[in-house]
């Protein structure tokens, strides 16, 4: 230790006086090469002879002074500043091939960077809650392995009581609350939380207090409904008082009042809503009214549930135990004695895993996606580094000189290598940095596209720890793969040879060189890859469209007026429908107006039992419509007629069929005219079929349009409750405008309703294909770049080999070989690589395109278009990026080749 | 590494221990250092200059030699290098090795 600390103060004193120590050095030497010339004249050596006798004793004096300077300094510190300034110089000589090579890393660092931010955001990153490694989620397996994550009110109040390695167990659901303001009523994003939920949370309020499970109880707590809001609320709504606490709002109609304020960071437990109010679970009945959720028991599933583990809990004791709850649960929760055997045949049971990270259903759309995209991710960092390293062997090889001169000079080749990998870090450093100053702008704009409709929602892709982590991984990971090999390459082999070379014609050993041949066909392998998968997903895209909605979106714009807390009912709500549609179809440019309670997409579904007389029940989607729905969609109406406003329920149930339900339940005869039968436990309704029409598709553009049946809104079956429908809107020309005049209607109509919200149908369809949209652009863009890089691969190494070829050629021309010859010679170097790569290329895309099964519309794994315009589009990109050097190493002049030497 | 005149080459640190014993009489400068193994091996052992200096300055920087600057028998500037106290703690034990493990050769080599 002594010693070590001797060694280090003698160091950090050289390093003080470094040109002192220098000249001593070199004086030292010095020196002793005066006292052995001294010698050698006593020896009779000839004054002339001296130098050269001097030098042969005592070798090269500028070598043991490299030596003693690397023994006084810190372990290669000293070198290392040397080397990035050098490094800096050679970059900055070649200033084409330093921005291609940042570029190029910082596309595939900033790729890499932003798709793992948004998994960072939406799979990753813990609440910000006190010990969120504690939190587990709680799920539903069935005996198939897709697990459920919603729970019904009963089954959760079970739960909730027992509580076991848990602390507790609680509950959460968004909903869009409607709170009275001065301007009317406002829709708010806010979350039911069950008594537990805070507890858990363990995040202090700002103000105030949270809700406890006294508040969870019928009724609330005495003094009333409490409601906690948030930081963002309470600036926008209360401007931030201080005596809020006690303030009261009008919720849905339910008076609250307000009992706290939480920190802006706490955001409940999905990771991508941001509620601004919570509300106990209890006031569901008293906010939803007869759409209660709560009053529906165990037929609702709207819960998602979590716990916080015990001191003494794991997550294996809490899966085992909510495992082994599962059929008491069962028996206490629910009264229907047939739906638990049900089940329990299913294997029923409970499950809890990891709930650090709080819950979102996102990530189980979209975990998959973007696992298949951070691959391509990777791929394309793999390929840019690939492709670095080829043109940084290039380079290395045309360096061979300078490298060769270096290490006659006295460098080690440990310090060669060092200085080049120095110089690979460079570039690794600038493009990681470029990488990441654009990583955050692109992530959002792709975390926008993910989520595409939810505006509630948002990824949280800034940059944390994990993401410089993963960053700086990357870099550190490209640095080696670039630098490692070339450097290697570059140092290795013999001195002299390399010396006396430079340009000379005998460099066999260089055209035998496997390495940069192999990188090259593996870049081109891993480029026909992501242009294949790009190939398969956008073709599979472009048929999803194609395949039609069974209905034209185009130009038609729905406008949803949330009337569900509205005191119209009946009749009257009808009649404010009907008004406001006459309202709208006066308006500048619309051509048609209807109604919809379920508009196409929205991942809503609305089914029922039907059966024709005699036969059994089919499972039938339903939509409730209004006049000319199917005149506005333009779903063709194949025989009889549509729904008038008159279709009361006096005048008898109507429902109108589309060509699949018409087939499912009158499959041998017509069904216009024909009774439809609904049985219910204790009544059995009958319909008549009015009509028949051709099939849209209803939940999403990738399943073909299902067996639907149509009523009339003017029938639905729940007078008594206040419904809200969708005015879908034909317009013709510019529909801006029209969400101003909707809202102006509304309230003239009424002036409680919120303003609607006005989406077009395109992007309704656009949103409902987010996943695949964002799949197939990114893919599509990956798979450009990949062309690129590959493209500008090839053309820079097989210039680099064909200039030191120069002289080569020039003697073969000499020699008589035609500039057809040299250009077919040239050309067929790298051709050769690019078969060897594609057949490669080919075999690895085979076998991983099954990964893309699963989201692939209509297109074969194997469509064998898309292979081959993929190989087809590679080909011309690698004849074109071949062709340049050999069309250049044609126009070589064999004299100044030669002469060159 | 210096090296014995006809083959074989010196283990690594034997050359310390040869300059460590140069240094034992006084201060010296590098190339008297060289010299004075040279002639008292009776030119057996020459030290090359790329393996002498290197060992110098490692030595030095290690604490068995201290050095200054001071004027050789010709007047020229030179740099000495004396030992400290644990410079002569390590002779006496290189020495004490070296005599175990020089006689354990030689009975090796001696044996019939």
């Amino acid at each position: 230790m002594a010693q070590n600390l001797h060694e280090f103060l003698l160091r950090l004193k050289a390093l003080f006086r470094k040109r002192r120590m220098e000249r001593e050095m070199a004086d030292e030497l010095a020196f002793h090469q005066a006292m052995l010339q001294d010698k050698l004249l006593r020896q009779g050596v000839a004054m002339a002879d001296l130098d050269a006798e001097t030098r042969r004793s005592f070798g090269s004096a500028s070598r043991w002074h490299e030596r003693l300077r690397e023994l006084w300094q810190f372990g290669g510190l000293e070198n290392f500043g040397r080397d990035v300034s050098y490094a800096m110089r050679v970059l900055r000589r070649s200033p084409g091939f330093t921005v291609v090579a940042i570029l190029t890393l910082a596309l595939g660092v900033g790729a890499n960077t932003t798709v793992f931010s948004i998994i960072n955001g939406l799979l990753l990153r813990p609440l910000a809650v006190p010990e969120s490694d504690r939190l587990a989620v709680l799920g539903i397996s069935q005996g198939n392995p897709r697990i459920n994550y919603t729970f019904s009110e009963p089954l959760f109040r079970s739960l909730e009581s027992r509580h076991g390695v848990f602390e507790q167990v609680f509950a959460f659901d968004h909903t869009s609350l409607q709170v009275k303001g001065s301007g009317g009523n406002e829709n708010v994003p806010g979350q039911l939380v069950s008594g537990e939920f805070f507890p858990a949370l363990e995040t202090a309020p700002l103000l105030g207090r949270t809700l406890t499970p006294q508040d969870d109880r019928k009724g609330g707590d005495p003094v009333g409904y409490g409601v906690v809001i948030s930081e963002g609320f309470w600036q926008r709504w209360f401007n931030r008082t201080p005596n809020v606490i006690g303030q009261k709002l009008t919720i849905n109609n339910v008076p609250f009042t307000v009992v706290g304020v939480m920190p802006k960071r706490f955001i409940g437990a999905d990771p991508l809503e941001r509620p601004e109010l919570y509300v106990s679970m209890s006031t569901e009945p008293a906010l939803n009214g007869e759409r209660s959720m709560t009053a529906d028991g165990f037929h609702s599933w709207w819960l998602n549930v979590m716990g916080r583990i015990g001191p003494n809990g794991t997550l294996l004791k809490a899966d085992a135990q909510v495992a082994a709850e599962s059929g008491a649960v069962l028996h206490e929760a629910i009264p229907d004695a047939g739906w638990i055997a049900d089940r329990q045949k299913r294997h029923f049971h409970f499950i809890a895993e990891n709930g650090s990270g709080g819950f979102t259903y996102l990530r189980l759309l979209f975990r998959e996606p973007l696992a298949v995209v951070f691959a391509m991710c990777g791929g394309i960092l793999l390929l840019a580094c690939m492709n670095l390293a080829s043109l940084l062997m290039a380079r290395g090889a045309a360096r061979q000189r300078e490298l060769a001169t270096r290490l006659a000079m006295g460098a080690t080749r440990r310090r060669l290598v060092q200085q080049l990998l120095v110089e690979s870090l460079l570039i690794a450093i600038m493009g990681t940095t470029a990488g990441l100053a654009i990583s955050p702008l692109v992530g959002k704009s792709l975390s926008m596209v993910l989520l595409g409709g939810e505006i509630d929602m948002q990824i949280d892709t800034s940059l944390d720890i994990r993401v410089f982590a993963f960053a700086a991984l990357a870099s550190v990971v490209a640095t080696l793969l670039v630098g490692l090999v070339p450097a290697l390459q570059a140092t290795s082999g013999s001195l002299n040879e390399h010396i006396k070379s430079g340009q000379h014609t005998t460099q066999a050993h260089e055209r035998r060189r496997i390495m940069p041949k192999i990188m090259m066909a593996g870049e081109i392998g891993l480029a026909l890859m992501l242009v294949v998968g790009a190939g398969l997903l956008a073709s599979s895209l472009v048929r999803l469209y194609k395949s039609g909605a069974g209905f034209d979106p185009r130009g038609v714009e729905n406008i949803s007026f949330s009337m569900d807390q509205q005191p119209l009912k009946g009749d009257a709500l009808m009649q404010f429908y009907q008004q406001l549609g006459d309202g709208l179809s006066r308006q500048p440019g619309v051509t048609s107006v209807s109604f919809a309670r379920i508009v196409p997409f929205t991942h809503r579904i609305w089914d029922q039992s039907y059966s024709s007389p005699g036969s059994k029940d089919q499972d039938i989607n339903r939509n409730a419509i209004g006049p000319n729905y199917f005149g506005t969609m333009r779903i063709p109406l194949y025989e009889g007629r549509d729904f008038t406003w008159n279709d009361t329920k006096a005048s008898g149930l109507k429902l109108i069929l589309n060509k699949a339900a018409a087939q499912v339940l009158f499959p041998d005869r017509s069904a216009l005219g024909q009774t439809i039968l609904e049985k219910d436990e204790k009544t059995t309704l009958q319909y008549e079929v009015v009509g028949v029409v051709g099939d849209a598709k209803y939940e999403e553009l990738r399943s073909p349009a299902p067996p639907t049946a149509y009523s009339p809104m003017t029938q639905d079956d729940d007078a008594d409750r206040s419904r809200s429908y969708n005015a879908v809107v034909r317009v013709n020309g510019e529909a801006g405008p029209l969400a101003n005049t909707a809202r102006l209607l509304g309230t003239k109509l009424d002036p409680g309703i919120p303003a609607p919200v006005m989406t077009s149908m395109q992007s309704v369809i656009d949103d409902s294909l987010s996943a695949e949209r964002t799949m197939a652009l990114l893919a599509v863009f990956f798979a450009v770049c990949a062309l690129v890089v590959t493209a500008v691969g090839l053309y820079g190494t097989l210039a680099y080999a064909t200039a030191r070829r120069t002289s080569e050629i020039g003697i073969r021309m000499a020699l008589g070989a035609r500039r057809t010859q040299v250009v077919a010679m040239v050309f067929l170097q790298n051709a050769r690589v690019a078969l060897v790569g594609t057949g490669l290329g080919l075999i690895a895309a085979l076998l991983a395109s099954r990964a893309l099964a699963s989201f692939l519309y209509g297109t074969s794994v194997r469509d064998p278009w898309v292979f081959a315009g993929s190989i087809l589009a590679l080909a011309i990109i690698a004849s074109a990026a071949s062709l340049l050097p050999a069309l250049r190493s044609a126009r070589i002049n064999p004299m100044v080749a030669i002469r060159c030497e | 590494m210096g090296q014995v005149a006809d083959s074989g080459e010196l283990i690594q640190g034997t050359l310390e221990m040869l300059i460590l014993k140069a240094l034992l009489r006084g201060p010296l400068h590098g190339y008297s250092v060289a010299e004075w193994i040279q002639q008292t091996s009776q030119q057996m052992l020459k030290v090359e200059e790329g393996a002498l200096y290197p060992a110098l300055h490692r030595m030095e920087l290690r604490g068995l030699l201290k050095s200054k600057w001071g004027t050789s028998d010709n007047n020229r500037r030179a740099k000495f290098y004396e030992l400290t106290a644990d410079g002569r703690k390590r002779l006496d034990a290189e020495s004490q090795r070296w005599a175990r493990l020089s006689s354990a050769v030689a009975f090796v080599m001696q044996a019939s």
